[in-house]
Order: C-alpha cells, then structure tokens, then sequence
C-alpha cells in the first residue's frame, strides 16, 4: 500500500528556539491518520511542512507521489487544508468566499459546496470577519471538502469549538471520508476526539516522534498492570514497559505497559512473580503515560 | 482565477480607488476653473500659466499616494492572514503575485481614465489664450506612467518580507551612515546628490514624476 | 514818460536778478565744463591702464595667428590653435570685412591649472581659461567673447547686451515664450502677427513708448502696481500710486512719465533684441555687421534694415517665422520616456513576482 505522505528524516529549526529531530512518518492511503501532541510539540510545524509552507533543513517529503516543497501547486490542488487559524479575507462574505476558492480547483464541486452551505447554516451574505469561531471553523471546512481533494489535513479543526459543533464537523468529515475514500491528516491535542475516528495514530513531543502505531493498538494495548513480587532486574518481556511504580514502599508494584495482551499474563509465572489486577486505560490515559515516559525514561 | 483576485482587489482598495478618480477628475477642472474664463485678460497668460503650473504639482503627489495605498491593499488580504491562504493555493507563488499585480494595475485604470476625462473636459471647456497648447493626453499619459511606477515600486516593498525590508532599510541606513562619516572625515562624497541625481534624472526610475506638469502651455 | 517809469523801474529792478541769474548759469556751466574736463581724464587714465594692462599681458606670451584671429596665450595644453582654426572661419562669415580688425585687438587668454592650488595672480584684461577645456568647448568661448570695438552707445542702449551674432533654438524658443507670455499688448499682437505692434515690442517704433509699450488703461494700472510698487512708499508718488491703482488713468501715466525710460519694463527682454540682429546678420549676409555699425547716428529701425538689406517689416516677418518655427518642445514627455517609464514598470514588478515563498514562521 502507498503512503499518501511519507516523511523521512524530517529536519527543521526555527530560529534558536524549536526544532523538529529526524522525522520519520508514513500515512497510508485511505487511513484516517490522528498526528496527536500536546501544545507546542510541533504539530502545526509539520503540517507545515508537508503542504510546503515551510523549508526544512533536510529530509524529504512526498505527498500524494509528488515531492515537497518542489512540486508544491500540482499537489496542493488535490489537499484540502484547514489552518490552525482562520486566515480567509475577512471583507469577503462566505458567498464570495467559496467563489474565491472555487476557480483554483478544477475538482471544486458546487453541489456538495451548496449542499454543505445549507447543512453547516451559514449565512451566505455575512463577511467573514463577522462569522463566529464556530461558523468560521465550518466555513474553512466546507471549503476544504467541496475541493474534493484526495488528501484532507486539518490542524486541529474543532479546537475550541462547542460540541455541537465539533460533532457537525466530525460527521461531515466522516461522510467524505466514506464517499471520497480520501486520506485524512488530522492533528489534535483532543485525544478523545481523535479515538474515535483514527486508524492511524503518531504522536509528538518536543519536535520528536514518540510512536506511531495503529490506534487498536495504542487504544488496547497500553494498561496499567499490578504486580506483586516482581525482581529488580527483569527477563525482557514480550510487551513494552512505560513505567514500573512501587506502591507503599512495599513488593506491590504498579506497571504501565503497552502492546500488551492477555496471552502474556505466563510472563509473571516466569519471573516468580504474582500478575493481580489488569486495568484498562482509555487512549487518553495511555497518552498521557505515554509521554511522561517518554520524556523521563525509567531506568 | 484573476476574477477572484479581481474582485478581493476591488473590496480592499475600491474607497481608495474612488478617491483617487474623483480627485484625478477634478484636478484638471480645478486648475484650470476660472484662469481659463472666456473675459480673463490674455494679457494674463503668465499668471494663468503660473496657476496652472502649481496645481501640476499635484498630479505627481496623486499618483505617489494612489500607487502607494492600492499597493497596500493588494497585499492586506495576505499580509492579515500571514500569507497562510495564498501559500496554500494550488498556484506558483510569482503566478499568484502576478496575478495581485495585475488586479491592482486593473483598478488603476479608473484613476487614469478619471484624470484623462477631467483633462479633456476642463480643456474643452476652457478659453485657451492664442499662443498656448492643451495637452490632455500628454498629461493623462504621463499621469499614468508615474502611477504605473510607484505602484510597482510599493507592490515590490509590500511583497517582501520583513527580512527584505530590513535589508533596505539598512542599506538606507548604511548610507546616511557612510555620509555622516565621510563629513564628520572631512571628505567630500556626496552620495546623497548623485543618487538623487540618479534617481530623479532620466533614466532614473522616479524621473517620470519630476519636471513641470502642464495641461496648458506654449 | 511816467508810463515808462514802471516798465523801467522794474527792469532796473530785474537787472541785478537778472544779473544773479547770469552769475547762477555761468557758475553751472563752469562746473559742468569742468565735470566734463574731469570725465575725459578718467577715461584716457583708463585706456591708458587698459593699454600698459594688454601689454603685460601679452609680454612673454605666445601670438597664435590663424586668419586675422589673434590670440595670446601663456603655453599650456590648451589646445588654442585648433579652436582658433575652428572658430575663424566662422567669426568671418559672420563679422565680414570687420573681422579683419581682429588683427589689431588680440583674444588674450590666460590658461591655468585647474587642478593645482597655487594662487594666481589678479587678471585685469583677457580671460582664464582652465587648460583643461577641450577644443569645442574652447571654440565656443572665442566666439562668445570677440574682442571687437564696443558696440556705439546707441546701439548698446537699445540692445543693453554685448553683439552676439551667433544665437541658438535655445534663445529663440525663449523669445517665443515671452511673445506669448509677457503681459504687454505689443508683445501678444506682434504673436498673432501685427508687425506695427513688433516694432514697438522691440522698441523700434516712434513716439511715446509709454503709449506703444501700454497701449490701455489696464496695462497701464498693472505695470504700476507690478513694477512700481515702492512708489506707494515715497511720500512724493504714493498719492499717484493710490489714485492710479484706484482707477485714475492719468495718474498712472503721470507716474509712468516720471521714471527713467531706461527703468520702465520693455514688452520683450534682450534675448529678443539679440535674436533680430541676429535675424539681420543672417539676411543681410557677411556684410551685414559693418552696414549695422556703419551709421551710429541713424535710428536703429534704419541700421537693422541696412543690415539684413531688406525692409523693416520684411526684417521683422522674417525675425516672427524664425521666432515661431523655434516654439520649445512641449511638456509631454518624449516617446523614449514611455518606454523607460514601462521598462522600471516591469522592473519593480518583476521584483515584485520574485516574493518569497519562505515567510510562514
């Protein structure tokens, strides 16, 4: 299977501050792909980059077959993108918005633009300086999908947004996911939101790239076992150990681990020691442990 | 797609615009409004000529604020949404500032035309001395040119970015600074006259707007 | 008797006035004689500084000879005899036999070092010349400054410049913006091709220039309050100044009367009467300059027709062609600025085009 972007070796710094460490991702085509990390671990910086808006130090970016930022105008005219931030002329009403956009895509697709006017409710004759954060989420949307572009990259298109609206949003996406067979980017620090329509999942910290796994995976496979009895110096076990805790000061201990499953329990037999309790963590959970870990490896 | 940039052209700068043609309209009438009545002495050619010589100093002022705000407003859009929107458009970014470039000069045109009627109005309404010579088109022609360049020279400015103004400030800069070194040394360098000279004298880039600008004339 | 006794009386009585009067005259006559003495013994003091000065000048010098040009020069780069061989031919074409009194009144030039600090000592007669001037521009100040006999008194007045035989388009199109521009009535008319009023622009007409030069009323009023304005602060003619000013035509006149012919305004400056003798010269041929110096004492409506050979009108119908044929360029630009305009145009947008892609931070 192709990837509809494939990083390698992403490099990038923004003045003495920031910089994004050799950066390797593969989204696959056809997947819903969620780029998960807290505020300022750059998410933004590598959307960024993938849509040519930013010259990386070195490393290369394919998007949809073509090379970034050299074949940048080919393939951006089959990625619908939503910003971080609104950034449309805030003089032109939404009607003059979407005939803006319209005649730099020769995909755009009135209909489905009409279609989602009226299902998003907007008013097509206010400016878009006067839209609420809401509608101007809904309207950068609408615009991304009436391209009818292979990829979509949104970076983090419900941030702030009331439910109500991150729902409508969600769905419509969801709805061109189905009928487009698109590729969706998407990146969030709503972990929750992101769990329930990702098959893909990466996740970034401080420019650095903590895992990159199937969401089932991550979803189900990071739980917090207690373990009684286990010894200092362990035999390499079949799954991933986050964190290993003792509570009280006594044998109990508690370990956070990923890929697990319960075909591993024997594991504790082996090592003398007693597996007591299985806890799930939902994604959120396991993504916070997941960059505690990562950022203060245990020894 | 020019249509579209067209149009976002047209909201930004159309109250500048219409300013500017009405101004452009009116100056001609204006300078030439009671100094060319049919019962002036033509024993007052002089003073009339004198009149209209100091209303002309108008029309390079005109056309330097005019190419400057409309330069302004091709790139607000841009500038307020950080560029984000243009760069993410499916088009090479010089065909984009083509394109921005030529929606401006479009709406430019209202000025000019505005300036060229104004012109022949004020002209063929006029009692012209025998001995004196109208130039409408000449100075509608003219007019146009300088508007032409200071909107190129600001349209440049404004696409830049804060890097490349930086880098003209400071070669400004550098220069004031060399000057005053050079005078505080005793040597004679005299910069600034040659690239005033350089720049306000033909072929300099800024020549079209020095000189006198007459509607009327022998 | 007794009806003589009064006359008589009274003419006994007017003698030693009359007599004191006698006394008043003789006493300014004195004095005017005396002034006059005094004047012609500056003057020959003068020429005679003016000859021992052209002496000295001329010692130790080079006599460069070409025709009957004289010039006397210090050795030097300056390259005097190619100007000088430049310039002859046509100083004789254009001064004819008087050129010959060249031979007698040598150009006398001092060339120096433009480059070098040392003082040079004061020049009281000749010219300087930097020795780095090249051959046209030499040329040029030759023929700018022939030193031939000065202009008669008559002539000097009415022209108020040196003879210049030579003029330029330049000059002309000048004459021609002061035909259309100058707010005298003889000016304007002798543009739109009254040659009567011509004569009196360049004040060879008859009679009263007040009348010529400000034919109305109106002019009149405006001459005043344009070039006489210190007259409303003279305790004498601010009277005048305000009635003329009001409306009181006669008041203007009276004003007008009372200054210096020499001070009134002319319709037209000297580049005008330079340009008709020049007009002169050229119809008149290689003699016209000795036929225009030839008879000091004629008007000079009569020398400059004696000069060109031709009538006065047909002088001054041919001095208005030249002087219309030579109306400045206009103000529209040139065609090659259309195109330098439009090529800084593309140039700045070229600039433009070259944004940078590279400006998300």
């Amino acid at each position: 299977m192709t990837d509809a972007i494939a990083l390698q070796d992403l490099r990038y710094r923004a003045g003495k501050g920031f910089e994004l460490k050799p950066l390797t991702l593969h989204v696959p085509t056809g997947s819903i792909y969620g780029f998960l990390g807290p505020n300022g671990s750059g998410k933004t910086t590598t959307i960024r980059l993938i849509l040519g808006l930013l010259r990386p130090l070195s490393g290369r970016i394919t998007v949809l077959g073509g090379t970034m930022p050299a074949e940048a105008p080919r393939i951006l005219a089959r990625v619908g993108y939503v910003p971080e931030q609104a950034h449309l002329d805030a003089t032109l009403t939404v009607r003059e918005t979407l005939r803006f956009q319209a005649p730099f895509y020769r995909t755009w697709d009135w209909p489905r633009a009409e279609q989602l006017l009226a299902q998003f409710r907007l008013a097509d004759d206010r400016p878009f300086g006067r839209l609420s954060k809401g509608e101007k989420a809904k309207l950068m949307i609408l615009l991304a999908l009436a391209q009818r572009g292979e990829l979509l990259v949104l970076d983090e298109p419900t941030d702030g947004l009331d439910p109500v609206v991150r729902r409508d949003i969600l769905a419509a996406l969801l709805e061109y996911v189905s009928q487009q067979g698109a590729t969706v980017f998407i990146s969030s620090h709503l972990v929750h939101e992101l769990e329930r329509i990702c098959d893909w999942v990466a996740v970034l910290d401080d420019g650095r790239l903590v895992t990159e796994v199937p969401m089932v995976q991550l979803k189900n496979g990071t739980k917090r076992l207690r373990v009684r009895g286990a010894p200092v110096d362990l035999v390499p076990p079949p799954f991933v150990i986050l964190a290993r805790e003792s509570e009280n000061g006594g044998s109990a201990e508690t370990w956070v681990v990923r890929d697990w499953q319960p075909e591993m329990a024997p594991y504790f037999d082996g090592i003398g020691a007693a597996l007591q309790d299985v806890i799930d963590l939902d994604l959120e959970d396991g993504f916070v442990e997941l960059l505690r870990t990562f950022r203060t490896p245990h020894a | 797609m020019f249509r579209a940039i067209l149009f976002s052209q047209w909201k930004w700068s159309r109250l500048i615009v219409a300013l500017g043609a009405v101004a452009g309209f009116a100056l001609p009438i204006v300078s030439l409004q009671g100094a060319a009545a049919a019962d002036r002495s033509p024993l007052q050619v002089e003073s009339l000529l004198r009149v209209v010589q100091s209303w002309g100093t108008l029309y390079p002022v005109l056309a330097a604020a005019l190419g400057l705000l409309v330069a302004m407003a091709t790139w607000a859009p841009d500038h307020r949404g950080r560029h984000v929107h243009a760069l993410s458009l499916p088009l090479p970014r010089w065909r984009y500032a083509l394109l921005r470039f030529g929606a401006g000069v479009t709406v430019l045109a209202a000025p000019i035309v505005a300036v060229l009627l104004g012109a022949l109005l004020a002209t063929t309404a006029a009692t012209i001395p025998a001995g004196l010579q109208t130039y409408p088109i000449a100075l509608a022609l003219r007019f146009a040119l300088a508007l032409l360049v200071a909107y190129a020279v600001f349209f440049a400015i404004s696409a830049g970015t804060a890097r490349t103004a930086g880098i003209i400030l400071g070669a400004i800069a550098a220069l004031i600074v060399v000057q005053i070194v050079a005078g505080v040394a005793n040597v004679e360098l005299g910069l600034p006259d040659r690239l005033q000279m350089l720049v306000l004298n033909w072929p300099g880039p800024l020549a079209v707007f020095t000189g006198r600008w007459m509607l009327l004339d022998v | 008797m007794s009806r003589l006794a009064f006359p008589l009386a009274l003419a006994l009585g007017a003698v030693p006035s009359l007599g004191a009067q006698d006394a008043n005259l003789t006493h300014l006559r004195w004095r005017a004689d005396s002034l006059l003495g005094e004047w012609r013994q500056a003057n020959a003091i003068a020429d005679l500084v003016d000859s021992l000065e052209r002496e000295r000048a001329g010692s130790g010098r080079d006599t460069i000879a070409v025709g009957a040009l004289r010039i006397v020069t210090n050795p030097s780069p300056l390259r005097v005899r190619e100007a000088a061989a430049r310039a002859w031919p046509l100083l004789d074409s254009l001064y004819g036999s008087a050129a010959a009194g060249l031979a007698t009144r040598p150009y006398l030039v001092r060339a120096f070092d433009p480059d070098t600090t040392v003082r040079r000592p004061g020049l009281h007669v000749g010219m300087e010349v930097p020795w780095t001037l090249d051959v046209s521009a030499l040329t040029q100040v030759l023929l700018a400054n022939v030193p031939l006999d000065q202009p008669d008194p008559a002539l000097s007045a009415w022209l108020s410049a040196p003879v210049r035989l030579l003029g330029s388009a330049r000059t002309r199109g000048a004459v021609y913006v002061q035909l259309v521009t100058a707010p005298f009535q003889p000016a304007r008319s002798c543009f739109l091709g009254d040659l009567r009023a011509c004569r009196d622009a360049l004040e060879l007409g008859d009679g009263d220039p007040i009348e010529r030069w400000y034919p109305g009323p109106t002019e009149r009023r405006a001459v005043v309050s344009r070039w006489l304005p210190g007259a409303s602060e003279r305790p004498a003619s601010a009277p005048g100044y305000r009635a003329c000013v009001a409306g009181d035509d006669a008041a203007c006149t009276n004003l007008l009367r009372s200054v210096p012919a020499a001070a009134l305004p002319r319709p037209l400056d000297v580049t005008a009467r330079a340009t008709l003798v020049q007009t002169a010269r050229r119809l008149g041929g290689r003699e016209a300059y000795a036929r225009l110096m030839a008879h000091p004492d004629a008007p000079m409506a009569e020398r400059l027709a004696s000069s060109a050979g031709v009538d006065l009108d047909v002088l001054l119908s041919k001095w208005r062609s030249e002087i219309l044929a030579a109306r400045p360029a206009p103000v529209a630009l040139p065609p090659w600025a259309l195109w330098v305009a439009s090529a800084w145009t593309v140039v700045f947008a070229a600039c433009g085009l070259r944004s940078s892609r590279w400006r998300v931070t």
